[in-house]
Formats: C-alpha cells, sequence, structure tokens
C-alpha cells in the first residue's frame, strides 16, 4: 500500500511536469506567433545605440525591435554557437572575434545589393584585414587605447609609452589595463615594433618591459576601472580605451586622452548577420540604415565614439570631430593598427601573459 | 548565559560592515548627480525618474518578476512532493535518487547552464521544441530550484514528530485528511521557506539566465551585468536599491507571516 502511493505520488509529479511543461511551450507559441510578423532581434553591447534610432527605424520599417545585451565578445559567441544563431539577427563582434565566427559558421555573408549605403564607408575603414571585401561585416563605430592622464593646468606632458615603460618618466601612480593583446600592444610600440609581431625576442622585451611596470603600478583594471581611478585620483595615469576616458573627461576637466606618439592600436565593431537570422530581410535593411549618413552621425553624437562613415562624418557634431580623444590627428591614424588574429603564435602571448599576471 | 566578549561583538560588527556597505554604497551613488563618475557631485533624485521611463529595464524587471515567479511555484509544487516522498515512503534506490538530488545544489552554474544551453540546442535540433526564450529560462531555474526546495522540506519532514500523523489515524481520519489537517499545516512553513528560497534563487540568478534566455527574455540582472563593463549608468544603481529594498520587504513579510512557533514545539 505505501508503494502504490509513491508510484501514484510519482505518477502524479511526472504528469504534473508534463502539463506545465505543455502549457508553457503551448503558451510561448502562442505569444509568438501573436506578434507582428516584422520582428528584429538586435543582440549589442550596453549603452551602443541610441534608443531614439530604434524607434525611427521601427517606425519607417512597421517593425519591432527586440534589443538583448551582452558585455564580452565570448560569452556572445557561447550564446551563437548554442542555438542563438538562429534567434538573432544582427550582432556587433568587435573585430578580433570576426575570423572566429566565421571559421565557426556562426554568421552569414552579407548581399551587397541589399546594402547600397556600404558606398558610405570611409575607405579606410572598408574592407578591414579581419574581414577582406566585407563579405561578412560592415563598419559599426572604432576607436583607439592610449593614456589617460591627469594633468595640472598648464603641465606639458611627453606623449609617449614610456610614460608607462620609463620609470624616470612616471607621473604617478598608474594603472595598467588587464587585456592581453592590448598590453603587449603597447610595449611592442615603444619598441617600434608592429602589434602583431611575433618575433620570440622582442616578444620577451615586451615581457621583460610589462613586469617591470606592473611593479611600479597600482595594478591592473579594465577599461572602465582605469578611469574611475584615474577620476577619484587614486592614480594618475591609465590604460584605458577612448570611450572610456571621453566620458572620464566630461567629468573632470584635469584629464585628458592621447594616444602614444609611437602608435598603437585601433579597433573596429561591426555588424555582422548570424548565419541562420530568422529576420534576414529586415536586418539588411537595418545595417542599410545605420550606413546612412543622417544616422550614422546621430550614432556617433549618442555614443562619442568615431564613425567609420565618411558620409555621417560631415554631419557629426562638430566639437566631437575636433576632439582628439575620438578622432586622432593624421598623423596618429598613420601608426595606428589593426590586431590581427595570430593563429598558432596567440600560444605565445598566452604564455607571456601567464608570466606578467602571475 | 555567559556575556559575549568584545572581540566577538566587533567581529560581528565588521562582518555586517563588509556585508552591507557595498549595498550602501550603491544605494549612495543612485543619488549622484554625476552621470558615471565615482566623484559626488551633488544630491539627485533624477535617476528614479530616468529608470521609470526606461523601458528596457521595467520590461527586464517584469520578466524578472514572471521568471522567478513561475519558476518558484511550479519547483516548490514538485520539490515538496520529492522532499514529501523521500522523507515518508520506501523505494528501490531511494537512497541513490536522495543523493542524485543534491547534485543541482553543488553543481557549479556555469555547468548546469552550458549543460541545459546543449540540452536545449539538442532538443531543438531534434524535436523542434524549446526555443530559446522566457519558458526555457523558466525550466532552466525551476531544474536547480526543485533540489533547493525539497532538501527543506524534507528538512522539516524529519522534525516533525510521526506520533501526531498515527494519532490522527488512531482516531479514524482517512490518509486524505490526514494529510491535509496534520502533516500539510506541519509542513507548511518548511514549503514556504522553500518556495521563498526558489524565488530569490531566480531572481539573482545571472549565470543560468543568461545561457537559456532568448530575444526580448532580458532580465535585470543580465541588464545589469551587461552594463558593468561599460561604466554603470545611475540609473542601474537606482535599480538595484529598489530590488533590495523589494527583496528586504519581501523577507520581512514572509518573517511576519509565519507563526512564530509550532505547537508541537512547544
Amino acid at each position: 500500500m505505501r508503494n502504490s502511493s509513491v508510484f501514484r505520488l510519482a505518477g502524479l509529479s511526472a504528469l504534473l511536469t508534463l502539463l506545465s511543461l505543455a502549457l508553457l511551450t503551448v503558451c510561448g507559441g502562442a505569444v509568438f506567433a501573436a506578434e507582428p510578423p516584422a520582428k528584429l532581434n538586435l543582440y549589442i553591447w550596453s549603452e551602443y545605440i541610441d534608443p531614439e534610432i530604434i524607434s525611427s527605424f521601427e517606425k519607417k520599417f512597421n517593425c519591432k525591435v527586440t534589443v538583448d545585451l551582452y558585455e564580452d565578445n565570448e560569452s556572445m559567441m557561447a550564446k551563437l554557437a548554442g542555438g542563438g544563431s538562429s534567434l538573432y539577427d544582427i550582432i556587433v563582434p568587435s573585430d578580433y572575434v570576426v575570423p572566429v565566427l566565421v571559421k565557426r559558421d556562426l554568421i552569414q555573408t552579407l548581399n551587397k545589393s541589399h546594402i547600397p549605403n556600404l558606398k558610405n564607408v570611409d575607405p579606410q575603414f572598408a574592407s578591414p584585414p579581419f574581414d577582406p571585401g566585407n563579405a561578412y561585416t560592415a563598419p559599426y563605430q572604432w576607436g583607439t587605447v592610449g593614456l589617460y592622464v591627469r594633468r595640472k593646468p598648464g603641465q606639458q606632458i611627453d606623449e609617449s609609452w614610456s610614460l608607462v615603460y620609463d620609470a624616470k618618466k612616471q607621473p604617478g601612480p598608474f594603472v595598467m589595463i588587464d587585456s592581453m593583446r592590448e598590453s603587449m600592444s603597447s610595449a611592442l610600440k615603444l619598441m617600434g615594433h608592429s602589434v602583431n609581431d611575433t618575433d620570440p625576442e622582442h616578444l620577451k622585451k615586451a615581457r621583460d618591459m610589462l613586469i617591470e611596470a606592473k611593479g611600479r603600478s597600482v595594478g591592473f583594471d579594465g577599461g572602465v576601472g582605469g578611469k574611475n581611478k584615474v577620476l577619484s585620483k587614486v592614480a594618475n595615469m591609465a590604460i584605458v580605451y577612448n570611450g572610456d576616458a571621453v566620458r572620464g573627461m566630461s567629468e573632470d576637466e584635469e584629464t585628458y586622452y592621447f594616444v602614444p606618439k609611437e602608435g598603437g592600436e585601433i579597433w573596429l565593431d561591426s555588424m555582422a548577420i548570424p548565419s541562420k537570422a530568422p529576420h534576414k530581410d529586415l536586418a539588411e535593411k537595418f545595417i542599410n540604415y545605420i550606413l546612412e549618413p543622417d544616422v550614422g552621425a546621430q550614432l556617433s553624437d549618442f555614443n562619442q565614439y568615431a564613425t567609420p562613415n565618411k558620409a555621417a562624418k560631415e554631419k557629426v557634431n562638430p566639437d566631437d570631430l575636433k576632439n582628439p580623444a575620438i578622432y586622432p590627428s593624421a598623423e596618429i591614424m598613420a601608426k595606428l593598427e589593426f590586431l590581427h588574429d595570430l593563429g598558432d603564435k596567440t600560444k605565445l602571448f598566452d604564455e607571456i601573459w601567464t608570466q606578467v599576471k602571475s | 548565559m555567559k556575556r559575549n566578549g568584545p572581540i566577538l561583538s566587533l567581529t560581528s560588527i565588521l562582518l555586517y560592515c563588509f556585508m552591507y556597505t557595498p549595498i550602501v554604497v550603491v544605494a549612495i551613488f543612485s543619488f549622484n548627480a554625476s552621470k558615471y563618475g565615482v566623484a559626488w557631485k551633488g544630491f539627485t533624485t533624477k535617476w528614479y525618474g530616468v529608470l521609470f521611463n526606461n523601458e528596457q529595464a521595467l520590461r527586464a524587471a517584469e520578466n524578472t518578476l514572471i521568471l522567478a515567479s513561475a519558476s518558484a511555484a511550479i519547483a516548490t509544487l514538485l520539490g515538496t512532493l520529492l522532499g514529501y516522498g523521500l522523507s515518508r515512503y520506501w523505494f528501490p534506490r531511494k537512497k541513490f535518487v536522495a543523493t542524485l538530488m543534491y547534485v543541482p545544489v553543488v553543481i557549479p552554474d556555469i555547468l548546469m547552464a552550458v549543460a541545459l544551453l546543449m540540452f536545449y540546442g539538442l532538443m531543438r535540433d531534434a524535436l523542434g521544441i524549446f526555443e530559446l526564450g522566457l519558458s526555457t529560462m523558466i525550466f532552466a531555474h525551476i531544474t536547480f530550484q526543485i533540489a533547493f526546495v525539497a532538501v527543506v522540506v524534507k528538512a522539516r519532514m524529519v522534525g516533525m514528530d510521526p506520533a501526531l500523523e498515527e494519532a490522527a489515524r488512531d482516531l479514524g481520519a482517512n490518509r486524505w485528511n490526514v494529510f491535509w489537517r496534520i502533516t500539510f499545516p506541519l509542513m507548511f512553513p518548511g514549503i514556504m521557506s522553500g518556495a521563498l528560497l526558489a524565488f530569490t534563487l531566480s531572481l539573482d540568478d545571472f549565470v543560468v539566465s543568461f545561457f537559456t534566455s532568448g530575444p526580448g527574455s532580458t532580465t535585470l540582472p543580465i541588464l545589469i551585468y551587461s552594463s558593468v563593463k561599460r561604466g554603470i549608468t545611475p540609473d542601474i544603481n537606482a535599480l538595484s536599491t529598489l530590488m533590495v529594498c523589494a527583496s528586504v520587504l519581501l523577507v520581512a513579510g514572509v518573517t511576519a507571516l509565519q507563526p512564530r512557533k509550532n505547537y508541537h514545539e512547544k
């Protein structure tokens, strides 16, 4: 008797589970079916698109845009691989992950005849090394990595990476950036090498420089953390992404940002369509819309990141255009390099980075 | 009774400071006029206004509540049945089942999340169900909540005097009556704490939610986490403050509702 009621209970709970399961699936299905057909699922970094661009796009194409957020390229990629590639219509990956996305078949080639506004793209950003011929991506926003420094009025600063790597020039406490390639780039550039250099001797030298500088620094931090330490006067200098610096400069006028005269790396975020995107047509329209001159300018005015859109650049807020933290001088531009995927050699960088951090 | 020494008091104070200072800081910064900064630029309540016009945050709050209540309700039902069955009945391999129950409790979140993501992917390919979204998140949360509820309910059952049920049956009550008149009321505090635990687990889960969510099912933890790296905007601080207040109220409410002592413990 005891046994039989156990089975009754077990049966009951199994039934309940199945019922609730069926209910949820049906409800889920019904909700999806009831939505209007035109939908666009956008998967993007936080604070990276003006909500007004979304609403004007919705109005123009009579659709509903759903915005979901991710915080790093790696989790976005994991999500796509786990089924997200058939859920999202647009993603905004950083340059170095694009080859990986292509290799893993997570994004699809662009049908350029549906995206005529690709002609607006600045030749400098068309056909980037991570995606030759823009087969898979269209550029979204770009920026740099440099030094964010607190200076007293009238103080002259030698704008060089040696502020980090030369103990005599160190302007007080400083923060290093907690990112492998960015750190290596700064040391390699000071030595006059490419950010994609893989010569073991050069890398060893860069490692020693990083370890030496680490000993004098107040530690490693992400871009936002470094900026906050300069703002709160825990440090006088930090290696940061330019976007973080621009936000910091609006808080405190004694701080400013520059790309050191030796040059550095340039980054470019792009728009791409996942391989099994459910609303491909609308996704192409969205990319085309972002590449419109007016929309591109609106986007950059909102983000305070630089636009890779030549036609939009003319319409961008002139104050931002003059701001060297957003648009570096032509002289500096010539010394900026994209990070390349280093293939097998990435191992070398990983090893060095482990030694530096330990 | 021995009086507590000064060292114990000091340790307790430090411990509470350690636990609550970050929350207090977040609350204070939700009133800071500065947008990205760490510096204090004056008192303002405008971020709460900004928050209530932030459609994304409101939708995330709605999703979070739907997810937490739906999953907690189902998990409480199933977990209670499991806890009841495990403590009242014998069946083959019972020990094994009881041990298995602890797996979701001790397994790292990330493992569970990735396993669920892969499972959903497999099911989608094979059967075309489990499209990522709020429903897959609810299932995922139920999977780990059941174990917690069952553990709490089982612990409650262990502390119950079986003589009470025996007496009721002795006096002529049938099984149904015994369960609803005697067993269930005694279990109830356990069920409530199980439900509350399930609810809060769901409320602040990030890892499992992130991996099992689909378009439009962003919850508050996902929203907050994805704002961290670009620099937290103060309306997120405002949101977190409100969430803390809501949790405190919830816990206080449940504590107030619970009977202080059960008669058999008198």
